[in-house]
């Protein structure tokens, strides 16, 4: 796998960066994001994850590669992450808020 | 008014007045006369034929209600008028000063961001613009301009801030007739080429200047404005790759210094409110300096 990554005509099939582009990888991604959270799946980067991601998500993820450009599908995946923790950590603080006000 | 004033002038003296009224009713000479003595009479005896004590009272009563409602009248307008010019006056000066106090703390923030500690943020800067022309601090002298720092190859930030610079440009040229000067400085200069941006910036606003230049300009510039941006390390040629960089927009006055930054937590329309507050907020250097000279100076500082 390694050796595809240093492939010389990868430069070629990145996608133009234009307004009607992005819009369509910002929606594929959208669309693949919603089925991972159908399956449940979290981290899309995870190689535990490969499996299951190909039996549920097999259509959305390759339209989002083909739709993006490399380095945006790594940095989407890992913001989606990213996002969820945060948000996790907020829902936290939220309820121990809410507990120590019913304490008092 | 000239009835009251004689209905006034009457009521002043009681005895004269029924004299007068009569005389008004009845024009002959030797009818006055007469009805003159039976006012003295009936003041003595307190006895006159029953025809006439009606009339007199009637006569006396309209004198005394009449003008009273005309009175009252003309003082509750008067008081209602000035309660309400009161109360206008009052509003407009609180609202007034409020603008203006506002305004000076936005000019004091300014005027702080200026100098900003021992170093001035921002400085003479060498690019070039996306018709390969050469832009540099000059350039932002005579009006205001606003600086963002991004790359082409951004995945959704940078599209995000674009466009909503492009809100803000159009509703100050719009609204205000305000003409600031948007400029994308690009952290990526090894992609970004003149072209690349040139494409890229028309998906926004017209207006918006690309700058980019050699890799030692582009980091001497962000060095400058204290902008992060980072690009990975061991980047192969024609491999895929993004570069971190800080997030802000820099408002900087038309002599060319930087007065504000406005980060995430702006949104469309309180940035639209910030930037109009500093630029309605702008004293020219000259102004400012005359200022310090004045006794009343330390009200400004």
């Amino acid at each position: 796998m390694g050796l595809f990554s240093f492939d010389g005509g990868k430069k070629e099939s990145q996608p133009p960066n234009t307004r009607s582009q992005r819009k369509l990888c910002w929606e594929s991604r959208d669309a693949f994001f919603q089925c991972l959270d159908k399956a449940d799946i979290l981290d899309a980067m995870d190689p535990k994850n490969s499996k299951s991601i190909k039996s549920h998500c097999k259509v959305e993820n390759e339209k989002f590669e083909e739709n993006c450009a490399h380095s945006w599908i790594k940095y989407f995946k890992e913001k989606r992450v990213i996002d969820f923790k945060r948000e996790q950590t907020i829902k936290r603080i939220e309820q121990e808020a809410k507990q120590r006000e019913r304490n008092q | 008014m000239l009835n009251s004033s004689r209905k006034y002038a009457c009521r002043s003296l009681f005895r004269q007045a029924n004299v007068s009224i009569k005389g008004l009713f009845y024009n002959g000479g030797a009818y006055r006369r007469g009805f003159s003595t039976g006012c003295c009479l009936r003041s003595d005896n307190k006895e006159s034929p029953s025809a006439r004590q009606p009339l007199d009272r009637l006569q006396l009563g309209d004198e005394i209600n009449e003008p009273e409602p005309i009175r009252t009248r003309f003082f509750q307008f008067s008081r209602w008028k000035a309660t309400i010019a009161l109360l206008l006056l009052s509003g407009g000066t609180y609202a007034y000063l409020s603008r203006k106090r506002r305004l000076l703390e936005t000019e004091k923030e300014a005027d702080a961001n200026r100098a900003y500690g021992s170093v001035a943020l921002g400085g003479p800067f060498n690019l070039t613009d996306f018709n390969g022309k050469p832009f540099t601090e000059e350039n932002l002298k005579g009006k205001f301009s606003i600086l963002y720092f991004g790359f082409s190859h951004c995945p959704d930030i940078c599209p995000e801030e674009l466009d909503r610079l492009t809100y803000w440009i159009s509703e100050l040229d719009d609204k205000d007739h305000i003409k600031i000067q948007p400029l994308f400085i690009s952290c990526d200069p090894a992609r970004d080429t003149p072209d690349v941006l040139k494409e890229y910036l028309s998906d926004f606003h017209p207006a918006i200047i690309g700058l980019t230049g050699t890799y030692d300009q582009v980091k001497s510039v962000c060095k400058k404005y204290k902008v992060y941006f980072s690009t990975p390390r061991d980047v192969k040629p024609n491999q895929d790759y993004l570069v971190d960089h800080s997030i802000f927009f820099y408002l900087i006055d038309p002599e060319g210094q930087f007065i504000d930054a406005l980060g995430r937590n702006y949104d469309e329309q309180s940035g639209l409110e910030k930037i109009r507050e500093q630029i309605q907020a702008y004293v020219p250097k000259e102004e400012r300096e005359r200022r310090s000279k004045k006794w009343y100076s330390f009200i400004f500082n």
